[in-house]
């Protein structure tokens, strides 16, 4: 294998943020099934209507893209549990938040791999969290500000608070940590754009290929990667480079068939002249050469698989589909019946992110406060449920109640 | 330094006896050192007095009144309420002046006669280290524990001697080999420095001598109108050079002597003395240069850098001297852009994620097919 894969295999997007489409749509399906029972618990245990009012009241004109809720209020009374968004609903909600967020990273005028790593970023997060757990118009601010900082950029939370009608910083860095957590601490996301001008510039050094031709395609390119492999699944299912590719083909095929013969040595019957090794001196060199042929149009058809297979995802959201985003009679007939259901599923306990961090710093100072008393009592709500962020937290936690009980009678631990 | 030899030198007959099965509390505090709890003298009448003990109770009296009571023959020790019978022979002064750590000292003594095994007897440390625990186990029962906790401990030890009597004495007798060898070495040391300094003092009174007479010839010939030669002066540095020389030789003849002899005396007792070293380690191999990133290789495989790859966009800043910054190097941007656009090419996220990294079965046999169509080509057309 050549070495540039073992490299790639290293980064945290291969190792943590790859995944099969399968897995993938077993971790979304896995994500709202756990959101439906938690959130279905929380509304039962949660049937005092004063709770939900209040919620409403903070978040509701605190998002630009909520529409007030007429029958938001009423619901909550009867202990009924409202219908859940199905994996696809949410996958819809998904899409639409991550192009609202690329058109408010056009608004600020980011470059793009800011707002492609915020982009991903909202994606990612709502892989292992439910839309109906955290809200997504909070959280594609968060996302994007966050990018905006991960990729070495300087964002004033002043001007975010300013453009997106937020009433204090807070709203806006309440979620980092969380959206922090959600990337499992991963911040570097691999981009395709510096991929596109290598290849330009492998194409525009074979000689023989119109400049003008590879300057026309590069653009198409560019404006591909920029929007398709963000508003799909995309940067899961394959890497930056056959992304790029996989663009590349969309703007001119030839070209990228050209480059991909050129990679991957293939010796075609006919025009067997222009490898760069073709002058075999010895029997052996030609025998090693045809091996290499073997092995390389191997590998290169099945990587032109995978690059025809990104190619048909992404030509499913080509850069004309962005009206098709932020069409009015779209967004009222897809998204708004959506939104209004998400509206009376949500979590009523996460649903507020300022709510929600406060609580848990009250909980955690408190826990900092009496650590010396047993603190089983006050192992909150909050706590039980730390499935979310994975099991280390928890076990963590049993842990450090263990040292505390035990501990302190034997300090050397017990008998061997 | 006196004290230190008396125990030294102490009859084994004293620690051989059963340990005193009074309690460390029942030691009496001897606080100020200044009366004879016997006979109440001061110290202040009688500024020789010595305190002695008997390792059977450690109770404390003077020189005197050991002298008194004990040497008519065994008698009861004078303490009240202590019915043990000393003998003037078991008297010694004591070399702590907390008593209970002086007993402590003789039981370890003795439990260490005993328990005399080296880590070289065991197959493991494992093993050696369970023995060790074990003995400690018991020289604290011994010391600290209660009655029954201390009469158990030394049946266990009696038992034990009884048992590993044989083993006992060879290590006892190998203990003795080593530290004769030690001592017969150190003895040798000692000599050949000896012999050296003796020599040196010799040389220094030849050297004196010889330059009384060299300044008298000098003058007798200067005395004659002759000038003095050069020549006798190199001589006699010459002389001074072999003479050290040999003495050298002599000390090093003298010690190889003495430890060849000393190896052929333990050989003699059938075992050699040096036991438990280990061999010594071989030199590591050399290694190479230092490889910072521990493995992977960084030269390209899929691409070639050449100075043609450019590209209009970045050309236009490489070429203009205000985008020219210290430490920044195009050619790196471009090696990092030619790696990205090629790296991970050949990762198929989808199969490696759900089976694994490599190629699967099937195309390896199609591969294999492949080559094998090829080679036997070769072959025809060979």
């Amino acid at each position: 294998m050549a070495t540039e894969d073992a490299r790639y295999r290293e980064t945290s997007q291969y190792q943590l943020w790859s995944f099969s489409p399968t897995q993938l749509a077993a971790m979304r399906e896995k994500t709202n099934t756990a959101a439906r029972a938690r959130i279905s618990e929380r509304l039962l245990s949660y049937p005092a209507p004063p709770t939900a009012p209040s919620s409403n009241n903070v978040s509701a004109p605190t998002s630009n893209a909520n529409t007030p809720d007429p029958d938001g209020n009423g619901t909550p009374r009867q202990p009924t549990l409202p219908d859940f968004l199905t994996p696809a609903e949410e996958n819809l909600i998904v899409n639409f938040y991550t192009s609202e967020l690329l058109r408010a990273a056009d608004v600020f005028g980011f470059p793009e791999h800011i707002k492609s790593t915020g982009a991903v970023f909202f994606r990612r997060f709502y892989v292992t969290n439910s839309i109906m757990t955290y809200p997504p118009q909070e959280i594609m601010i968060v996302a994007l500000f966050f990018g905006v900082k991960a990729e070495g950029g300087f964002a004033q939370v002043g001007d975010f608070v300013k453009t997106f009608n937020k009433k204090s910083e807070e709203e806006i860095l309440a979620g980092e940590f969380l959206l922090f957590q959600g990337l499992r601490f991963s911040l570097e996301v691999k981009h395709p754009f510096r991929a596109l001008r290598g290849a330009v510039m492998e194409l525009s050094a074979l000689g023989d290929v119109d400049a003008r031709r590879v300057e026309g395609a590069e653009r198409r390119a560019r404006e591909i990667l920029q929007f398709s492999p963000l508003m799909t699944d995309a940067y899961f299912h394959y890497t930056p480079s056959q992304i790029m590719m996989a663009a590349l083909s969309l703007a001119d095929r030839g070209l990228a068939e050209r480059l991909m013969q050129k990679t991957f040595h293939f010796v075609a019957p006919a025009s067997g002249a222009d490898t760069p090794m073709s002058g075999g001196e010895g029997k052996r060199e030609q025998a090693g050469e045809d091996k290499a042929a073997i092995i390389g149009s191997l590998i290169r058809d099945k990587v032109l698989g995978a690059i025809e297979a990104c190619r048909d995802i992404l030509s499913k959201e080509l850069p004309e589909r962005r009206e098709h985003w932020t069409n009015k009679s779209f967004i009222k007939s897809q998204v708004g019946p959506v939104r209004k259901k998400l509206n009376k599923c949500r979590d009523p306990e996460r649903w507020n992110l300022v709510e929600l961090q406060r609580t848990r710093r009250e909980q955690a100072s408190k826990k900092n406060g009496s650590d010396d008393e047993d603190d089983g009592a006050d192992k909150g709500k909050f706590e039980d449920d730390g499935a979310v962020f994975g099991e280390p937290l928890s076990a963590r936690d049993i842990k450090r109640r263990k040292v505390k009980t035990e501990g302190l009678q034997d300090p050397f631990g017990g008998a061997l | 330094m006196s004290r230190k030899a008396t125990m030294g030198t102490r009859a084994p007959g004293g620690m051989g006896g059963p340990i005193s099965s009074s309690s460390s509390s029942a030691i009496p505090d001897i606080g100020p050192e200044d009366m004879c709890p016997v006979c109440k003298t001061m110290r202040y009448l009688n500024k020789e007095m010595k305190f002695l003990i008997n390792p059977e109770c450690y109770h404390s009296m003077c020189s005197a009144c050991v002298d008194r009571i004990f040497n008519a023959g065994p008698n009861q020790c004078p303490h009240a309420g202590c019915h043990k019978t000393l003998r003037r022979k078991g008297f010694r002064a004591a070399f702590f002046g907390d008593l209970s750590v002086e007993r402590e000292v003789d039981i370890r003594r003795r439990v260490a006669a005993v328990f005399n095994q080296q880590e070289d007897d065991f197959v493991d440390l494992q093993a050696y280290n369970d023995y060790l625990q074990k003995v400690e186990d018991l020289t604290f029962d011994l010391v600290n524990g209660s009655d029954a906790q201390r009469s158990a401990a030394e049946a266990e030890l009696q038992r034990w001697e009884a048992e590993h009597k044989a083993d006992i004495e060879r290590n006892r007798k190998a203990g003795r080999e080593a530290d004769e060898q030690s001592r017969r070495r150190r003895a040798a040391e000692q000599e050949a420095v000896r012999q050296r300094r003796l020599e040196a003092a010799r040389e220094a009174q030849e050297e004196k001598q010889e330059r009384a007479r060299n300044r008298e010839a000098e003058l007798e010939s200067l005395a004659k109108g002759q000038v003095p030669a050069d020549a006798t002066q190199r001589v006699q540095l010459k002389r001074r050079g072999q003479a050290n020389r040999a003495v050298e030789a002599a000390a090093a003849a003298a010690i190889a002597a003495t430890s060849a002899a000393g190896v052929v005396s333990s050989g003699d007792g059938g075992r050699l003395s040096i036991r438990g070293l280990k061999e010594k380690k071989k030199a590591p191999a050399p290694e190479g240069p230092y490889d910072p990133f521990g493995g992977p290789v960084f030269v390209p495989t899929r691409y070639k850098l050449h100075p043609a790859l450019r590209h209009h966009d970045s050309d236009r800043y490489r070429n203009d001297s205000q985008h020219r910054t210290g430490g920044f190097s195009f050619d790196d941007y471009y090696a990092r852009v030619m790696f990205e656009a090629f790296a991970g090419l050949g990762v198929f996220i989808e199969d490696e994620k759900e089976v694994g990294i490599g190629l699967s079965a099937s195309e390896v046999v199609g591969m294999a097919a492949g080559l094998a169509a090829v080679s036997s080509d070769r072959m025809d057309l060979d």
